[in-house]
């Protein structure tokens, strides 16, 4: 099972986890890595951030909004969503397929 | 100090684009050992992946020229083909028309190369497999043009004639772009119509050879002889076809250029 965005290498995770971070609405660079770390319990450190955040922008599955200060709020895209929706729905199930090897569910 | 030491690690280019929010984001919070290392080697990323990203841009270029370069000459070369052999049919201006003729296949050969090396992206194999016999049958036919012109109807290979040589290498070239027009439509990245038609004058020009050469009464003469005409405007107007679709790509370039490799 391929859980990775395509031609991420190892931003793949980051990538997945900024994709998520920006899917209930656009932020910028400190609430992304905020966020993730929230959610995740793990730091995101900046160059980790904006080495996936650039390649992110490159395949277009996120967007630069007009920058606020210094700060420039990032969006998904349409691909973005997709994208992400396609990844959540292969590791949910890749995740019940091992619970359920483990007699955690039916 | 140091976070702008940090920063100046980064390409200026890198920096041109994301140094002020990069900044900003070191400013947020207070750095440790994990956040200096961190952006340290994303710095060391960035140095790298823009000159991939450079590698990449030079390869689609190449890429990006052969399909204008290819456009063009499967343009010129359909034109110049239906043009010179159905004026030398036609008329006794022979030095013109063949003139047109030998610019026909130099333009195709060229077509299918550059068309063939923009296809080649997706499927490398086939594509240079169906380059191969069009390609051979081009250049043979220049071979066959060579000698017309320069002994004219003397036997130059035991008792083959340039013209016989000229015949079997712009049959193989006709028959050969049938194979290319398969990889072509299979490819989906040129006109799927042109394709098809090129094709099909293929398939035809082997139906009807037989009948025209004496060597088959399969169709009647009187048919295949128009039919002639119609797969010869048919082979020009296909190759013609892809040049167009090539030269449409080629506009829709930043498009093309966007699409991650």
């Amino acid at each position: 099972m391929n859980t990775e965005i395509p031609e991420l290498g190892r931003f793949a995770e980051p990538a997945l986890l900024i994709l998520v971070s920006l899917s209930d609405g656009p932020k910028h660079g400190y609430a992304i890595m905020t966020d993730v770390e929230a959610g995740t319990g793990r730091p995101m450190g900046p160059g980790t951030l904006y080495g996936a955040l650039a390649r992110l922008e490159e395949r277009g599955l996120v967007e630069a909004l007009p920058p606020v200060d210094r700060r420039r709020p990032y969006r998904l895209t349409g691909v973005g969503e997709t994208v992400l929706t396609e990844q959540l729905q292969q590791l949910e199930a890749f995740a019940r397929l091992g619970l359920r090897r483990l007699g955690q569910v039916r | 100090m140091i976070r702008s030491a940090l920063l100046r690690c980064y390409p200026a280019r890198w920096r041109a684009r994301y140094g002020d929010e990069f900044a900003s984001v070191l400013e947020e919070r207070p750095l440790g050992p994990f956040e200096v290392a961190d952006v340290l080697l994303g710095a060391i990323d960035a140095h790298l992946h823009l000159r991939g990203l450079d590698a990449a841009s030079e390869h689609r270029k190449g890429f990006v020229m052969s399909l204008r370069i290819g456009g063009f000459a499967a343009l010129f070369g359909g034109l110049f083909w239906f043009i010179g052999l159905a004026g030398a049919s036609a008329t006794d201006a022979d030095g013109l028309f063949a003139g047109l003729a030998v610019a026909a296949t130099i333009s195709l050969l060229v077509a299918m190369a550059g068309l063939s090396a923009f296809q080649a992206r997706r499927y490398p194999r086939v594509t240079w497999a169906a380059f191969g016999l069009p390609a051979v049958g081009a250049i043979v036919s220049l071979v066959g043009m060579y000698g017309m012109f320069t002994v004219g109807d003397a036997p130059v290979v035991g008792s083959v004639s340039p013209w016989e040589i000229w015949m079997a290498g712009t049959l193989s070239m006709v028959v050969g772009s049938g194979l290319f027009a398969i990889v072509t439509w299979q490819a989906r990245s040129l006109s799927r119509p042109a394709a098809t038609l090129l094709g099909a004058a293929a398939v035809a020009t082997i139906l009807i050879v037989p009948t025209l050469a004496g060597l088959s009464s399969f169709l009647p003469e009187a048919f295949a002889s128009v039919a002639s005409v119609v797969v010869l405007l048919g082979f020009a107007a296909g190759w013609a076809g892809l040049g167009v679709s090539a030269l449409r790509l080629d506009r829709a370039r930043p498009t093309l250029e966007a699409t991650p490799s």
